[in-house]
């Protein structure tokens, strides 16, 4: 299964993969570059500019990766969640 | 600096209007979405759980834009420069949060934490659980209320010379208006308008707050020429701010995104979280959300380094850490600081309305609706939804009256929360095995042995007085001593139990004995 596999089947979206693990990579790169890059560039730091750059480029890659795994999951979550609702209020009562 | 303000600078017409036409459109969001919150106890506390992304995740940074924010973060700017951005770093929990523990709690569709304790463990452990963190979190929630409203009367007190009860009491009045009446719908749309007039004038405010320092090259310049360009270097680490530092607020940023509960913020996000009509909307939720809030944190870290170049040398930290505030009030043009003001409002609002809808659901779902009447009706739900909202408005305004000497207290509660538990918080979520017992455990043993790490022991002087991030990891390994043999020393959760919350929740982490059961069981199919 590639690194941007875009088609997913409902079980394998349910099972934890090294997408999950990338796109929290990814994910945390995005945030401290745009975070230290957006008050560098503000002040016309050329390297601000850089790591914002590379902020948006791993937050966009970060997406690509996870997105289609996301969306096979919610889709057929979607479909469950009423039902599972209905175990929950049953399952969180302290009285039967 | 003057006691306050308004005897120098003057609101205009302009200025009154700005922030007038912000409360009207926020408690016109209360009788507008009225019918939708009063449905159910679904709809008044999480919108009926249908909300695309992008209003949680203004929501989540409306929210942590708070009155006393700007004073917190111009505080550790001023002090250590660009690498102060570290220290509002723990928002970045988020980035792992967003992939991890918001899709499993989004799939367990607990309404709060309290009620994942339920979901997640089994027997008597859960439950006692379930009322404690219920009760604390109650009582957390109208804590923060207090004390920001107590934020709001000082910055009333600064800038008209309002007695401090009167700023307190006013704007969270108001706000109490629109939650009592449209409940979570209430917050989250009028949390969607301040969330983007809150960015805009921040954006704007701190453009301004540059421009005034001469603008960025005479920023870097004057830095330059005072020997303070470490200022600029957000890695820069001496023994003010030790390397050890960074690590360990960097490691208990992301890392802690893997666990439920162990950072205050996760208890209003865990709503929003469950508030999305999908995983996938609740996942882009949280992420966008918190990447709002480190883009704010850019911004007011250039405007304060603007503000330090203005005023290099104030050694009170009470009087630094009002920069943003005084920057805005002194140098911006008639006209636009009511703006400014309208900014502080809508920070202010989204805050308490969040709380005050975030305390009444734990009062009502977790404690009412849970122990005291489980086959209450909606509407019935719905009126004690409303009366806990009122009770938290009034145990906020007793609270804020009386906190000016809690508060150092009350601050050290919070500090309690996050050490001793951050660990056990990350382990109920990856590791089967750990049970409720171990989960109480680790509260106990953190309440009593922060105590100890932080006032008795160093006030005996037995332990010499431990920088925050020593203390933190101290904590961590004692309270290790505690839970870890308890967890090997009780029962597992109920298997059954255990199985269903698998294949609900279906956790990250060591679940193998459960997963096997759940196979064979023909719950789930084998990878």
């Amino acid at each position: 299964m590639g690194i941007f596999e875009k088609n997913w089947t409902p079980e394998q979206a349910d099972e934890w993969t090294v997408h999950d693990l990338v796109a929290c990579v990814l994910s945390v790169v995005s945030y401290v570059l745009v975070a230290v890059g957006i008050a560098a560039a503000l002040l016309l730091l050329v390297w601000g500019f850089v790591a914002l750059a590379i902020g948006i480029i791993c937050g966009v890659l970060m997406y690509r990766v996870i997105d289609p795994k996301l969306r096979a999951m919610s889709k057929a979550f979607a479909k469950r969640q009423q039902q599972y609702l209905e175990q929950v209020d049953k399952a969180v009562r302290w009285e039967k | 600096m003057s006691e306050h303000i308004l005897s120098v600078i003057k609101f205009s017409g302009l200025d009154w209007f700005w922030a007038v036409a912000l409360i009207v459109v926020m408690v016109a969001c209360g009788i507008i979405f009225y019918r939708l919150g009063k449905r159910s106890e679904s709809e008044f506390f999480l919108a009926g759980r249908g909300l695309p992304w992008w209003l949680p995740a203004t929501s989540i940074f409306a929210t942590h834009t708070a009155t006393d924010t700007p004073m917190w973060i111009t505080g550790v700017i001023y002090k250590y420069g660009m690498r102060g951005i570290w220290f509002p770093f723990y928002c970045a929990w988020c980035a792992v949060s967003a992939f991890v523990s918001t899709k499993i709690f989004r799939r367990s569709l607990a309404m709060s934490q309290a009620e994942w304790q339920n979901l997640r463990y089994s027997g008597l452990g859960a439950e006692l659980l379930r009322g404690w963190l219920a009760g604390w979190q109650t009582f957390m929630n109208m804590f923060v209320l207090a004390w920001v409203s107590a934020a709001m009367g000082k910055v009333c007190t600064y800038l008209f010379g309002w007695p401090h009860w009167l700023g307190l009491v006013s704007f969270t009045g108001m706000c109490a208006f629109y939650v009592l009446a449209a409940g979570y719908w209430g917050v989250i749309m009028s949390d969607f308008q301040q969330g983007v007039i809150a960015f805009l004038g921040i954006t704007i405010i701190c453009g301004w707050n540059i421009h005034e320092a001469g603008g960025p090259t005479a920023i870097v310049a004057k830095l330059a020429a005072s020997g303070q360009s470490w200022r600029l270097n957000p890695f820069y680490f001496d023994k003010d701010f030790p390397l050890a530092q960074f690590l360990t607020l960097f490691v208990m940023a992301t890392v802690g995104g893997i666990g439920m509960g162990n950072f205050i913020d996760w208890y209003p996000e865990a709503q929003r979280i469950q508030s999305a009509k999908t995983i996938r909307d609740a996942s882009y939720s949280i992420w966008a959300g918190a990447l709002m809030t480190l883009l704010r944190n850019g911004l007011w870290v250039a405007a304060i380094l603007a503000f330090f170049v203005m005023f290099p040398n104030i050694a009170d930290q009470k009087e630094y850490e009002m920069g943003w505030f005084r920057l805005g009030f002194e140098y911006l043009p008639m006209g636009m600081i009511g703006i400014f003001f309208a900014v502080i409002l809508a920070i202010h609002l989204s805050t308490i309305a969040t709380h005050l809808n975030l305390g009444a659901l734990y009062a009502t779902r977790d404690l009412y609706h849970h122990y005291i009447n489980p086959q209450a009706s909606e509407s019935r739900l719905v009126q004690v939804a409303r009366f806990n909202t009122f009770l938290m408005l009034i145990g906020c305004f007793v609270l804020g009256l009386s906190m000016r000497r809690i508060t150092e207290w009350l601050i050290f509660a919070l500090w309690l929360q996050a050490a001793g538990i951050w660990i056990p918080s990350i382990l109920q979520v990856i590791w089967w095995r750990f049970n409720s017992w171990a989960y109480l455990s680790a509260w106990v043993a953190n309440l009593i042995m922060s105590w100890l790490v932080v006032l008795v022991l160093p006030g005996l002087g037995v332990l010499p007085k431990l920088p925050d991030y020593q203390q933190f990891w101290l904590l961590a390994l004692m309270v290790g001593v505690v839970y870890l043999p308890v967890t090997f020393l009780t029962k597992p959760d109920d298997m059954e139990h255990l199985v269903r919350y698998y294949v609900m929740a279906r956790p990250l982490g060591f679940w193998g004995p459960v997963r096997r059961e759940a196979i064979k069981r023909g719950l789930i199919k084998a990878a």
